[in-house]
This record gives structure tokens, C-alpha cells and sequence, in this order.
């Protein structure tokens, strides 16, 4: 109970913190430009930080993976995808992971029946609610581009009018947020309600999730229901992006809480488990090829070693054998 | 146990469309009889009907509830804070703002922000 409250109280701090300073403090400037900006740098820093580490600890040997055939003999029906021995297979596979979260589509589920007996079983769900999760969350970034460009590129505009599809109530009702929300109390639920995923769920997992609903619900409650003037965040978000330092204008404080929740994410994004955002790139089960029996993979740090071949030690001996009768290869 | 696992798959989903219903009706549909609406106004565009600071932040909340409430409600008189009584309609407003074209544009295509008014009315950009 407490790993989970812990997390709740922590986000309900945090959004209480940017309400106070900004509602009767009065620290616009502090929550609207100077924590972005540190939260971008510690973000872009901690991001290339961490990934330079994992990019230059050396990877010597391939880490086979059972769930497809290797390259072998030429009448062995091989598996591209799952068993790749071409970079280009390899791409393939680090790309099936990355859009379509295809080891999770594997999942299976191991439950105990009330006989006793163990029962396995395909389990979509969470591979359709990590899909639908991470994906509406993309769509809802790249949307927001429309505040960070002074000419909006092209595909913001498309997906938000493909976003804005249904064109109910005023403004225009975004999938994707409906999408976001659903998929995020799913994940939320799947951990409260499986035993198994409760005993192993820390802290750590609830925090990110209730941070990302909690910035989620009040981009939706600005958006519908408080129908904040986008003008000054419009002039804002310029501003930031080409590293002004202009106090803001007349902004909601809804609109401070939603980008101080925003600012923790990009500063906490480094030191958590938000980073396989980057690391699944870098994972050596998805982006080495299985090419072990093709290819012999030698640790490159192994120390040398020297070796007396025979052809050495008859050359070192070579009088000595012949005096005792033993046969030389070379007279 | 499977039983109840099926009615969750399926209440579930289900209550969640019940709700998106309901949000989408919004409350549309506990409207009493129409009550004898006030006389209607002439349109007065000589002044706007609230502070331009105000309407700045605000217009969009306005129209929308100018939208509800005449075309739902058919309460089709405004009374500004002033006292003043005023059509709730777009001619209202484009009366005087009209007269710059780019009135609303200016800052709609700034903000990127595009409500469908122009679907049906005539936009100060299509009039002569």
C-alpha cells in the first residue's frame, strides 16, 4: 500500500508546489522559464550521459536467442527476423521491438488453477495496453509541436487533424487523449490487480505512471473544461524555444502545474527506468546478430598470448633430436 | 471466476462508452419545455460587450455558451455586465470586427487554433 501512495502523494505534492508558487507566490518566471530550461538541460545531458556510458562498454560476444532458427546448414529453414545474421535483419528486429513491442506480443501468462495444476496462456493485454499507451503518448507530443513552431510543420497538422477526426464538442475532442487515459488506468489497474505484478511493482514503476496520468489530465482539463487562452503559452513556448528570458504573460496557473509535471518528468527522465526509451536501442539480445556459428567472436581484451608452435621448438632442438634418433620435419 | 473475467472485458469497455455518451451529450438532454424566450434585440454592434482583456482571454468561452444557450435553449438576448442587452449572435460581433478581415485570423493562425465557426457561418475573409 504505501509503494503506491508514496508515488500518489509525491505527484499530488509536486502539482501542489507549482500551484502555490505560481497561484499566491507569485513565481511565474521561476516555473515558466527557469525550471524548463534546467529540466531540458539536465534531460538532454542525463540522456546523452547515460547512453554514452551504455555505448562504450564493449559487447564482445553475440547473445543467442531461442525464439527463431539461426543461419545453418542451407536446407535449415532459417528465421530472419528472430535470428538475424545481416545488420539490415538486426534493424529489423530492433525496429519490431521498438514500434510494434514485439516480445511482449509473446507474453504469456502462468497462473495456478484451483486442481493444482499449472496453466499457461497467451496474454495480449498488456502488450495492447503498452501499444495503445506509447503510442497515443507519441502522437500527443508530436501534437504539441503546433506551440513549439511559429509555422507549424506539416505533420503536427496532420495528426491533429487526424487526431480531431470525430470533430465532437468544442474544442474538437482528441483521440488520443481518450486513448492515453484509458491505457494508463489499465497499466495502473493491471498492477494493483495481478498479485504476481503487485509484489514486484516499486515505487519506482507507479511514480512515472501517475506522474505521466496526472500531466495527462491536466493538459485534458485545460484543453475542455478551464479553456485556457493558448495566446501568451503560444508566445511562451516561442520564447523558450529560442532561448529568451522574457517573463511570461497572463497564463492560467493549470497551465504552470502541467509544465512544472512536465519539467520533473524531463529531470527524472535520466535516473529511472523511463531511459529504455534509449537503452532498448542499445539491448544486444535485439541489435547484435545471432551469427556465432558463422562467425568466431574473439574478446577483444583478452591478453595476448604467446604461443610456441612446433616448427619453433624443432628449430630450438633441431641438433639435439637428430644426435638422438628422433625425427625432424625439416633437415 | 471466468465468468466474472467476461463480464469485466465486456461491462468495462462498455460503461466507458456509456460515459464518453454521456460527456459527448453534455446536457443537452434535460431540457424543460422552452419557456417563452425573451424579446429579441436588435443586433447593436456600436460596442463590445465586454472589456477587451476580457473578451481577449475569454471570447471562446462565450460563443460557446452564445452557442448553447440560443441554438439549445433559444435564449437568444445577452445581458452584459453593463446592463446592455445584446443579440446573441455573430453578426454582433462582426458588425464592427468585421472590418479588419484578418480580425480573428491574426491570431487563430498564431496559436494554430481552428474551431469549426466557418463550417457553416461566413467567415469576414469569404464576405466582399
Amino acid at each position: 500500500m504505501k509503494k503506491v501512495l508514496m508515488p500518489l502523494a509525491m505527484v499530488a505534492t509536486l502539482a501542489l508546489v507549482a500551484y502555490v508558487g505560481v497561484e499566491f507566490l507569485k513565481l511565474q518566471f521561476i516555473f515558466g522559464v527557469v525550471i524548463p530550461y534546467t529540466a531540458a538541460v539536465l534531460f538532454v545531458a542525463g540522456f546523452l550521459f547515460r547512453i554514452a556510458d551504455w555505448l562504450i562498454r564493449p559487447v564482445p560476444f553475440r547473445i543467442p536467442t531461442t525464439a527463431g532458427q539461426e543461419k545453418s546448414l542451407d536446407w535449415i529453414r532459417r528465421n530472419p527476423i528472430e535470428s538475424p545474421h545481416r545488420a539490415w535483419e538486426a534493424a529489423a528486429r530492433v525496429l519490431s521491438e521498438v514500434l510494434l513491442f514485439r516480445s511482449l506480443f509473446r507474453n504469456i501468462r502462468a497462473e495456478l488453477r484451483k486442481d493444482a495444476s499449472l496453466a499457461y496462456a497467451s496474454n495480449k493485454w498488456l502488450w495492447l495496453g503498452g501499444l495503445a499507451f506509447h503510442w497515443s503518448l507519441l502522437v500527443i507530443v508530436l501534437r504539441h509541436a503546433r506551440f513549439f513552431f511559429a509555422m507549424v510543420p506539416g505533420f503536427a497538422d496532420f495528426l491533429d487533424h487526424a487526431d480531431s477526426f470525430f470533430d465532437v464538442t468544442l474544442p474538437a475532442f482528441y483521440i488520443s487523449d481518450a486513448i492515453a487515459l484509458g491505457a494508463i488506468t489499465f497499466l495502473v489497474a493491471r498492477r494493483f490487480f495481478d498479485a504476481k505484478v503487485r509484489m514486484i511493482s516499486l515505487p519506482t514503476d507507479y511514480f512515472p505512471l501517475f506522474l505521466i496520468g496526472g500531466i495527462v489530465l491536466i493538459g485534458v482539463l485545460m484543453r475542455y473544461v478551464v479553456r485556457l487562452n493558448v495566446m501568451p503559452v503560444k508566445d511562451l513556448m516561442l520564447q523558450l524555444m529560442n532561448f529568451g528570458f522574457d517573463p511570461p504573460g497572463e497564463i492560467g496557473t493549470l497551465f504552470y502545474v502541467h509544465l512544472f509535471l512536465i519539467s520533473v518528468l524531463l529531470a527524472y527522465f535520466p535516473l529511472s527506468k523511463l531511459m529504455h526509451m534509449g537503452g532498448i536501442f542499445l539491448s544486444p539480445t535485439r541489435n547484435l546478430c545471432n551469427n556465432s556459428r558463422e562467425k568466431r567472436h574473439v574478446n577483444p581484451w583478452n591478453s595476448d598470448i604467446k604461443f610456441r608452435t612446433y616448427s619453433e621448438y624443432e628449430d630450438d632442438f633441431r641438433e639435439k633430436m637428430k644426435k638422438a634418433g628422433l625425427p625432424v620435419e625439416k633437415q | 471466476m471466468r465468468i466474472n473475467k467476461t463480464i469485466l472485458t465486456i461491462g468495462l469497455p462498455a460503461l466507458l462508452m456509456f460515459a464518453l455518451l454521456a460527456f459527448f451529450r453534455q446536457s443537452g438532454n434535460a431540457v424543460e419545455a422552452p419557456k417563452a424566450p425573451p424579446a429579441p434585440v436588435a443586433v447593436d454592434s456600436t460596442k463590445c460587450i465586454a472589456q477587451t482583456e476580457y473578451m481577449r482571454a475569454n471570447h471562446m468561452k462565450v460563443l460557446y455558451e452564445w452557442r448553447n444557450s440560443s441554438v439549445r435553449e433559444g435564449n437568444r438576448v445577452f445581458i452584459a455586465q453593463n446592463g446592455s442587452r445584446f443579440q446573441k449572435s455573430l453578426k454582433t460581433c462582426l458588425g464592427c470586427h468585421a472590418t479588419n478581415r484578418l480580425f480573428c485570423f491574426n491570431c487563430h493562425m498564431y496559436a494554430n487554433v481552428r474551431p469549426k465557426c466557418w463550417n457553416c457561418h461566413l467567415s469576414p475573409m469569404e464576405t466582399p
